[in-house]
């Protein structure tokens, strides 16, 4: 039986520091030592059935403020959101009560069939009609605001028509949501389009950035020399990246900042290093942004 | 210009197959051929959905290693491909397919460690359900006690095997190869029930009587038939054993039926 005991009906709010994406292998780390670490980001699809893992998310509640993060919903499909998909989440959202509740700006689910992956958008009227949809859907169901977060992309299709910060502002204008921004994610993907990442940073200027995203990724050379950038969230933060996060703090502020490491997940110490270096620059977000050029 | 639905589609198409054409089509070119870029895509999938079943399937790829188990998952996720996001849910029809999988066919055995593998996945991954109070029983009249149909509790599998499936899970998790070698693998059909405890997994082996008794019960057949059926002071020492182990999350006890 659950022994959680809500805190409030309001959901607290998740401070403007520097805060960890929690896996697996660090539960009981957690649990028993109860790290000094702001608060947490999960993964809601691993929380979603029951048995330790749940167990668990309720225990670190008790001791942490959390955010649930989607990479499964797939607010992108034309066939909708998946009914059961959704119930499940708004169900954990219940049970958690999170101070963030975000997803992607991505497609993953087709016919039915999972991908495994976030798959970008073609930009046109008709996706941003859909995303609008999802998105309205989404917030419905849980009664709250949630978060897009612009997407790595490795590849454009050639029917787009919109740039993906006016999509990204449409989909906020018209349903109310707010920006997650990953910076890493605007690094990579300005890196293998040839965007300009301080120009896609001052379009979102227009909209409510409301939580930042720090990971590393890795670069994978092509046949013929040239190299696209991997989100991969198996290392630690570029060096281009914390001065573009730098850049993005002196536009939008201070707000709660995600490190996030999925593969290669270094001890709980090496994580605790990189958000104490993301809270300095929350703090005094010049300092960084004289280390490294930006495009 | 295409439809979302016609990119969707032909995108989905290109990352569960060999054949991406469709897909590519729809993709800008420039320096980096769309073929490149969309393999991103296509081994970020595969990895994440091979991983996926690694973290459900261990000892299953423990025993065959991890070369032929990529094989074998990239074979089972073309053929089905996950209908739900959670991958936690992904890879019931695993076992099935290592059934069918012509490398796999020196392996008999196999299957049932996969079967073993999924109820154990599914048991650690169960709801929370409170077990039922053997209290809430005793109250009953003889006759109502006759009506009792039990609910059995969610973190709690029956399965027959074919092969010591649990032997064998329990030598590769252990690393212990000379309890693996020692393993007679042409024996009667086994019936394992499997269940979560404090302490971690835990599996019991039930005589054929046993088994025949529990799986009724866990059906929901009514007290009185399972008690037709059976010795008395078996099934009276065995639903007091499955009480004491929490494996009835409730029962029912219409009195018309």
């Amino acid at each position: 039986m659950s022994a959680f005991v809500p805190t409030g009906r309001v959901p607290e709010q998740i401070p403007a520091r520097a805060g960890i994406g929690l896996r697996f292998p660090h539960h009981q780390a957690v649990i028993a030592n109860r790290p000094r670490v702001a608060w947490f980001e999960v993964h809601s699809e691993n929380y979603l059935g029951g048995g330790a893992p749940l167990r668990d998310l309720e225990t670190i509640r008790r001791d942490y403020l959390l955010s649930l993060h989607g990479i499964g919903l797939s607010l992108g499909s034309v066939d909708g959101l998946d009914a059961v998909h959704l119930e499940r989440v708004a169900a954990l959202a219940a049970r958690i009560e999170p101070g963030l509740v975000s997803e992607h700006l991505t497609w993953s689910v087709s016919d039915g069939d999972y991908l495994g992956d976030l798959l970008p958008l073609p930009l046109t009227e008709e996706a941003l009609d859909v995303v609008c949809d999802n998105v309205d859907r989404f917030q419905e169901a849980l009664r709250r605001r949630i978060l897009v977060e612009n997407p790595s992309s490795y590849l454009r299709y050639r029917h787009s028509t919109i740039a993906e910060s006016e999509f990204l502002l449409a989909v906020v204008r018209r349903t109310g949501c707010g920006i997650l921004c990953d910076i890493s994610n605007i690094f990579v993907s300005a890196a293998n389009h040839g965007w300009a990442a301080r120009a896609y940073l001052d379009a979102l200027r227009q909209a409510e950035v409301m939580e930042f995203h720090l990971a590393g990724h890795s670069v994978r050379p092509l046949s013929d020399g040239a190299a696209l950038r991997i989100d991969d969230h198996g290392s630690p933060v570029d060096p281009a990246v914390w001065a573009l996060f730098g850049e993005a703090v002196e536009r939008f502020g201070a707000r709660p900042t995600l490190i996030e490491w999925d593969s290669n997940i270094p001890p709980l110490e090496t994580l605790i290093a990189e958000a104490d270096r993301a809270s300095a620059v929350l703090q005094q977000p010049q300092t960084i942004m004289a280390d490294a050029d930006v495009a | 210009m295409p439809t979302l639905r016609e990119v969707q589609r032909a995108v989905a198409r290109g990352i569960f197959s060999a054949d991406g054409d469709e897909a590519l089509a729809h993709i800008a070119e420039d320096a980096i051929a769309a073929a490149e870029r969309f393999a991103i895509h296509r081994n970020n999938a595969a990895v994440t959905l091979i991983e996926a079943l690694r973290l459900v399937y261990p000892v299953v790829d423990k025993v065959v290693g991890g070369e032929f188990f990529e094989g074998a998952a990239r074979a089972f996720i073309a053929r089905h491909p996950p209908r739900t996001a959670c991958l936690n849910d992904y890879g019931a029809e695993f076992a099935g397919f290592l059934a069918t999988f012509p490398p796999a066919a020196a392996l008999a055995y196999l299957p049932d460690v996969a079967r073993l593998e999924w109820a154990v996945h599914g048991s650690l991954n169960a709801p929370d359900d409170a077990a039922l109070e053997p209290a809430g029983l005793a109250m009953l009249s003889e006759s109502a006690r006759g009506r009792v149909r039990f609910v059995p509790h969610p973190a709690v599998r029956l399965l027959t095997v074919r092969c010591p499936a649990d032997a064998i899970w329990r030598a590769v998790r252990d690393g212990d190869d000379a309890a693996l070698a020692a393993i007679a693998l042409n024996v009667a059909p086994i019936s394992l029930l499997v269940e979560r405890r404090r302490e971690g997994i835990a599996m019991r082996r039930l005589t054929p009587g046993e088994a025949h008794v529990t799986a009724l019960l866990f059906s929901g057949a009514a007290l009185s038939d399972v008690a037709s059926q059976h010795d008395g002071a078996t099934l009276v020492s065995l639903i007091a054993e499955h009480l004491a182990y929490g494996r009835f999350a409730g029962f029912t006890n219409a009195s018309s039926e």
